[in-house]
């Protein structure tokens, strides 16, 4: 925090892509409300306060640390020149909050506490999380690959995980299911209850142990960052020695497509668009646990591979998408690492619907100006939120998940 | 700590509710470092404070009657864009008021004359794209592509590409701006009319007011709205490549080329320079100094430090490096004439072309100054000086010579003698002396040194960034000029009667001299019993 | 009597007069601006005996009236309350000419002549107007913003770091000349900028308002190695002009420049009246001259690629246009202009403007290149209402920095020894210029009678300015009269 320069790299887009006078931002916080207070620049100055107890916890404090959907813009965009971690501070300010009885906020807190007794974020009966299995969809009682659904299209976009299923089938692929699904804990972990969360990561990982996977697979993205990088981090291992790997979606479609054990056959005459999710993208670099000292002029030993965001799954995505016949591809002006976060994650929609719904619909500005139909992300937060943001505007744009786009162009 | 609150009141009808706090919380967000340019410093730890309260206008009229209204009850306020130059942007007295100008951020072009409009909070990255999807292109200051374009315009304002078109002074064409008791002055063709084209005043150009050279530092009104002349480039385009950290602009090698020479010795190094100039080709020549090859090499701080431990003062002193950017701003065969006539002089002078990577991480777009961080944590440009080339290639080696004296705490170069470059084809030239430190050291040898800096300029007759408010008025006053402190202290007292406009700017470095008990054994000159200001307590 | 001995002490008696027959020379000039008789003119020989003589001037609250060139066309030397006139001409030393920093500094009575001589030895050239008298201060000319034929630099302004008097009488050295011990020091006045304000931005343009600049140091360059001068015939202004708007960015040409048939006509005939008046009737409307040249190195791969350029242009968007090396119907064209665009007017002969009649007076603005067209209807509506044929009409365009904007200059002719036909032109010029400013024309140097109608517009600005003033020259002793003061 102390050597944050205010250079703004977490709230512009990296110059080298900056598009010019429009799109030219990447923070949905610092967007939403016009204070430094809001970018991850101002909380740096924020962070030093709280840890020097020379500011009190206010709503306003709460409301600065909270209405952030942690997207990790504002960290890779400083990694870009600087060696400073910006989205674990932020986290940790988060943390803080929690340890300090000062958060997280109460919606939150209903949150936690629809965990903690239905397993599930929404209070619904535990009992129907897998209602979304149809008839036509088989599932193996063991296999080497375990699709972990999550809470949201397991209970809301449910036509995500049955696409999800149907491709899994289509490539002949065997998978089975949790044998008692839970929460991922993402809200947990991303508002600062860090031992709530810790709790389900041992929990989650002790089962997919025990039910012999040795992959696991997500269909949706934060969810994705979950397993990959936050269970590592909770427990101070790498992701290299969970004992499974932990693939997306689209990794496992990208592969297939390769391979040829997925053939996309049917045209999808739509002219469409990729939204990357921040948990897959710059969030999804694998985790390493690291301490050290911090040195001379600032070096720190051992010396620390930090995560900056290089190792997303941004590729992958576009070698399926450009692979399916009749599909126009045409890029969002910011991509990548670049691309400005819908605003619904990691506890943010709930808590503050209106910064994920001005995210989104600033988001759905930059649809409408390349003219694309259809938009495509890999998230069900993400679906869910633009899916929204279209209707209340009356916009002509069809919100898509990855999983439906390559289910359409499987012959069935 | 807040405003007067009929003072609050009176600007939260002009802007609403949402746009004006004086919550903590939103205030420590405001605060100057302790990480930044320059900080980590006794002035950021001495002389800034965080604000009463900030605002956020949205248009001109706005603007000017928040400065009214700061005048009527005397409330001290700061022109703010996006507070990235240190302690000096930011709030220096109690109860300050900080107007946050990022919304003014609407944005014009006009292509076919050869200019951008822009509001204060719109920033060269932007303006450089846009000015690029029309052919053209712009100078992006050293401050970094995320600088504001106005505030660095009044400021700094310089880079490599500056060798086409230096003073920055002279890319500033009709400008608004609300002078610090509240009156508007539109300059250029902006004063008689919507029409913003041209700079030149009528008769006398009270652009005049603007700058000073390295700026007034925001003590001398607010700039709203200016037209930028933007420079006609090349028609191919620069394609951006790459994850980060690693992206860059891929060049149209036809059109666009950088070209490294290894120089044989220093003499050639300069005598390049002067002959690129007087054969009026290229779009940039530079050298830079041997650490920022490290950076770019280096993927971390740890990298860097592995890097630079391999070098010493032998290695530093026979380091040449000549770096030209070549630009086919004609057609492709003006690039080839270019290409020979380079390579000329490059032959005349021994020099050996070195495999250059056909993209720009650096100037074009990106004139990435955070890179300056990386290594210590804490940098500031002692002196970033205008003058002819002779004084450029010059001045580095005195100042590294004093150097010596700070080292530690400042950070260990082998003696470089910092980056010089040609400016306006030769007509001047440029240097750049940088320091670095950790703000986690004792900085009094770096406080020391800045202000020893400009005894040593005045001693050597050198002409430098750092006078006006980043040196003691003072102490460089009586020695340029002479005693150009006293018409500017005048201009002040006659626009800023109440010296409300970002108190006690200009005489902000002589009150951290008094204030700062570990500099008066540096004070070795006159000033009057009490200083000229506070007025309006 | 006091005053002139006062002034004596200060300069010395040879250098002080009170003649009537040496006051009447300063007491008009070639311009509509009506004469003024100055009490004294005193020839200083240092910046400090101009600091003397200023202070002087403050104590005694008698107006200071600086005078560089031997010449004025314009009328902002001429004293409007009486005073002294400081008449620079005897500090005419060229100081130093470095070569490799390309620059000279001299200064202010050095004239064009003089300048443009010592440089030539060295193969060295200044960047210049069109035809500047020969015996004008370079100095004053680049002060006063006089627009260069030159279009390729981006940097546009050549002066750098000078020396001013303020009208307090303090000497004060601007931009990096502000160093102690300048010029023996490492500074060698390269920046005009600074310190503390922009100093040199409020001398420029003042008309000798704001302070006397006693020299100053210029951008200079070489001499081209070769050169090739283009002409092409215009008809259709506006068609030419869009031409520039294509050209000038790809920084093809060295001096570009367009004249209409009456000023070319002026400045080319030989014998006159009979050259005149066959050129007059045999020009074409307009002449668009373009020199495209080669400099130090491989001058003539340069000539090569700058017209291969300027063709492409030409054969793909512009196939009405005829450029070539020779004016058709005018063999020789070339090697006249070439030498004319590159030297000062010399003053052994009328002035190119005056050789027609005697007298004349132009009026020049800035605008949008785009918009020329509009203004010469504009003019050519207003002459006839004053009894002046249009076709007498002198019309120059010169194109500023890739054609970003350009200065448009209409010069009426008229018999000098005519009172009538001078307040005609004079009224014509009035009625012009207000018609002009109304279409949006910027008169950012407003000499004379021009200076009311546009500090009036200019309202925000000019209270802005004096209050500048008021704080440079508190007494108003400094050339008063002038622009808004």
């Amino acid at each position: 925090m102390r050597h944050c320069i205010k250079c703004k790299g977490c709230y512009w887009v990296d110059h080298t892509y900056q598009p010019g006078a429009r799109f030219a931002t990447r923070c949905p916080s610092n967007v939403w409300n016009d204070f430094d207070s809001y970018g991850a620049f101002g909380k740096m100055r924020i962070g030093l306060a709280v840890d020097e107890k020379r500011i009190e916890w206010t709503p306003s404090l709460l409301e600065i640390i909270y209405a952030d959907p942690l997207c990790g813009a504002c960290d890779v965009g400083c990694k870009r020149n600087l060696d400073l971690e910006i989205e674990l501070t932020l986290e940790a300010l988060r943390v803080k909050a929690v340890q300090d009885g000062k958060g997280p906020l109460p919606v939150h807190k209903k949150i936690a506490k629809n965990i903690d007794t239905t397993h599930n974020l929404y209070g619904a009966p535990h009992e129907g999380r897998k209602k979304w299995v149809t008839n036509d969809i088989q599932v193996a009682k063991k296999a080497d690959l375990l699709y972990f659904v999550g809470c949201t299209a397991s209970y809301q976009s449910k036509e995500i995980a049955q696409a999800t299923a149907k491709i899994l089938n289509g490539s002949q692929t065997p998978f089975m299911l949790m044998p008692d699904e839970w929460c991922c804990g993402n809200t947990l972990q991303s508002v600062g209850m860090l031992d709530e969360a810790r709790a389900l990561a041992k929990r989650n990982i002790e089962m997919v142990k025990s039910a012999g996977a040795k992959t696991v697979l997500l269909s949706c993205a934060e969810g994705y960052r979950m397993w990959k990088v936050e269970y590592p981090k909770l427990l101070n291992i790498a992701t290299a020695d969970l004992g499974f790997d932990v693939v997306h979606l689209i990794e496992f479609v990208d592969d297939a497509f390769k391979k040829g054990t997925i053939k996309p056959t049917k045209p999808v005459d739509m002219r469409l668009t990729y939204h990357d999710s921040c948990s897959i993208s710059r969030l999804a670099d694998p985790w390493k646990p690291w301490s050290g000292e911090r040195g001379w002029m600032g070096t720190v030993s051992p010396r620390l591979q930090r995560r900056r965001g290089t190792h997303g799954l941004y590729a992958q995505p576009r070698n399926v998408i450009t692979s399916i016949p009749g599909v126009k591809f045409v890029e969002m002006i910011r991509t990548r690492e670049n691309a400005f976060c819908c605003g619904a994650g990691r506890g943010t929609k709930e808590a503050f619907p209106d910064l994920a719904t001005s995210s989104a619909k600033h988001r759905l500005e930059e649809v409408k100006e390349i003219g694309a139909e259809a938009l495509v992300s890999a998230c069900p937060w993400c679906k869910a939120n633009f899916a929204q943001a279209v209707k209340e505007n009356g916009d002509n744009v069809k919100v898509m998940d990855f999983s439906e786009l390559v289910l359409a162009s499987m012959e069935a | 700590m807040t405003i007067a609150r009929e003072a609050y009141k009176a600007l939260e009808a002009i802007v609403g509710p949402k746009y004006l706090s004086d919550d903590p919380a939103i205030c420590e967000g405001y605060r100057s470092g302790p990480g930044g340019y320059e900080n980590g410093l006794g002035y950021e730890r001495v002389m800034t404070k965080i604000p009463g309260a900030v605002i956020l206008p949205r248009t001109t009229e706005e603007v000017q009657k928040i400065v009214k209204i700061c005048n009527r009850y005397k409330v001290p306020y700061v022109p703010y864009s996006t507070g990235f130059y240190g302690p000096r942007s930011h709030c220096h007295v109690e109860n300050e008021l900080i107007v946050d100008l990022k919304r003014l951020n609407d944005f014009e072009f006009d292509e076919k004359h050869w200019y951008a409009v822009v509001g204060t909070g719109f920033i060269y990255a932007q303006l450089q794209q846009e000015s690029l999807n029309r052919g053209g292109y712009v100078v992006i200051g050293g401050g970094g592509a995320q600088a504001s374009v106005i505030a660095n315009l009044i400021g700094d304002g310089w880079s490599p590409l500056s060798h086409r078109i230096g003073l920055p002074h002279r890319r500033i064409l009709g400008t608004e701006m609300v002078l610090p008791d509240g009156e508007l002055l539109k300059t250029g063709s902006l004063a008689v009319g919507d029409d913003p084209f041209w700079g030149d005043g009528f008769g006398p150009d009270l652009r005049g007011l603007l700058r000073g050279y390295t700026g007034l530092r925001g003590c001398l009104g607010i700039v709203t709205k200016m037209a930028v002349k933007v420079l006609p480039f090349q028609p191919e385009k620069l394609q951006p490549t790459g994850i980060a950290p690693n992206t860059a602009l891929a060049l149209p090698e036809k059109r666009v080329k950088w070209i490294n020479y290894v120089m044989p010795s220093k003499a050639a190094q300069v005598k390049a320079m002067y002959e690129i100039g007087k054969a009026e080709i290229g779009g940039a020549v530079t050298k830079v100094p041997l650490f920022w090859r490290a950076i770019a090499k280096a993927e971390d701080k740890e990298e860097f430090w592995e890097l630079w431990g391999k070098e010493n003062a032998e290695t530093v002193k026979n380091f040449h490096i000549v770096r030209v950017l070549l630009i086919g701003f004609t057609s492709e065969e003006q690039m080839v004439y270019d290409e020979n006539v380079l390579n000329d002089i490059m032959q005349e002078l021994g020099a050996q072309p070195r495999r250059t990577k056909p993209s720009d991480e650096s100037w074009i777009k990106n004139a990435d100054s955070a890179g300056m961080w990386l290594m210590c944590g804490s940098y500031v440009s002692v002196d970033y000086v205008i003058e002819t080339l002779k004084q450029a290639t010059e001045h580095g080696e005195v100042y590294a010579e004093l150097k010596k004296k700070y080292t530690p705490p400042l950070m260990p170069d082998y003696g470089d003698p910092g980056w010089f470059q040609s400016f306006e084809l030769g007509y001047q030239g440029y240097s750049e002396f940088l320091i670095y430190w950790d703000q986690d050291e004792d900085t009094t040898g770096v406080d020391h040194f800045y202000l020893e800096t400009a005894k040593m300029n005045i001693k050597h007759g050198f002409y430098t960034a750092l006078i006006g408010p980043h040196q003691p008025m003072y102490l460089t006053g009586p020695k340029y000029g002479p005693n150009y402190h006293e018409w500017m202290l005048k201009i002040k007292d006659e626009f800023d009667p109440l010296w409300v406009c970002h108190p006690p700017v200009p005489l902000a470095h002589d009150e951290f001299v008094e204030r700062a008990p570990w500099m008066h054994q540096l004070k070795d000159w006159k000033t009057p019993k009490e200083f000229p200001m506070p007025k309006w307590k | 009597m006091a005053g002139k001995n006062e002034l004596a002490k200060i300069v010395g008696k040879e250098n002080v007069s009170d003649a009537q027959e040496v006051l009447l020379k300063y007491s008009s000039d070639h311009s509509l601006v009506p004469p003024g008789m100055p009490e004294y003119v005193v020839f200083p020989t240092s910046s400090e005996q101009v600091g003397e003589v200023v202070k002087w001037c403050n104590k005694n609250n008698v107006p200071a009236v600086p005078v560089s060139s031997q010449v004025h066309f314009n009328g902002g030397a001429i004293p409007k309350q009486g005073g002294v006139i400081i008449d620079l001409s005897k500090m005419n030393k060229i100081l130093e000419i470095d070569e490799d920093l390309r620059k000279a500094r001299f200064e202010a009575g050095v004239t064009w002549e003089q300048l443009t001589g010592e440089l030539a030895k060295k193969d060295m050239r200044v960047f210049m107007p069109l035809l500047p008298h020969a015996h004008r201060s370079v100095l004053s000319d680049f002060l006063d913003r006089e627009v260069m034929t030159n279009t390729v630099y981006d940097y546009g302004e050549p002066m750098q770091a000078f020396e001013v008097v303020w009208p307090t009488g303090e000497v004060f050295r601007l931009g990096s000349a502000s160093v102690d011990g300048y010029p023996n020091s490492k500074s060698h006045g390269g920046n005009p900028s600074g310190p503390g304000l922009d100093f040199y931005r409020l001398v420029q343009g003042a008309q000798g308002t704001m302070g006397i600049v006693t020299w100053t140091n210029l951008k200079v360059g070489f001499r081209t190695k070769t050169d090739k001068v283009l002409f092409a015939p215009v008809n259709d202004l506006a068609y030419a002009i869009e031409f520039l708007y294509r050209l000038l960015p790809r920084r093809v040409g060295q001096e570009v420049l367009l004249l209409n048939r009456t000023d070319l006509a002026t400045i080319i005939a030989e014998n006159w009246p009979a050259d005149f008046e066959k050129l007059r009737a045999t020009l074409p409307p307009w002449t668009l001259i373009i020199v495209i040249s080669g400099l130090v190195r491989r001058p003539e791969e340069k000539i090569a690629y700058e017209v291969n350029a300027l063709n492409e242009i030409v054969k793909n968007e512009f196939r009405k246009l005829v450029v070539s090396e020779a004016l058709p119907g005018f063999p020789g064209m070339s090697g006249k202009i070439l030498p004319l665009l590159r030297n000062p007017w010399p003053a052994d002969v009328p002035y190119w403007k005056n050789r027609w009649q005697g007298g004349s007076q132009s009026l020049f603005f800035i605008a949008r290149p785009e918009k020329a067209q509009r203004y010469v209807e504009i003019v050519e509506a207003v002459a006839p209402k004053h009894g002046y044929s249009v076709a007498d009409i002198g019309s120059y365009i010169q194109p500023i920095e890739h054609n970003r904007a350009c200065q448009v200059e209409f010069t009426f002719f008229y018999d000098n020894a005519d009172a009538a036909a001078k307040a005609r032109i004079s009224k014509l010029y009035l009625d012009a210029a207000r018609a002009l400013m109304s279409e949006g024309a910027l008169f950012t140097r407003p000499y004379g009678a021009l200076a009311p109608m546009v500090y009036e517009h200019a309202a925000g600005y000019t209270t802005a300015l004096k209050r500048v003033k008021k704080v440079f020259d508190p007494n108003n002793i400094m050339n008063p009269g002038n622009l808004c003061f």
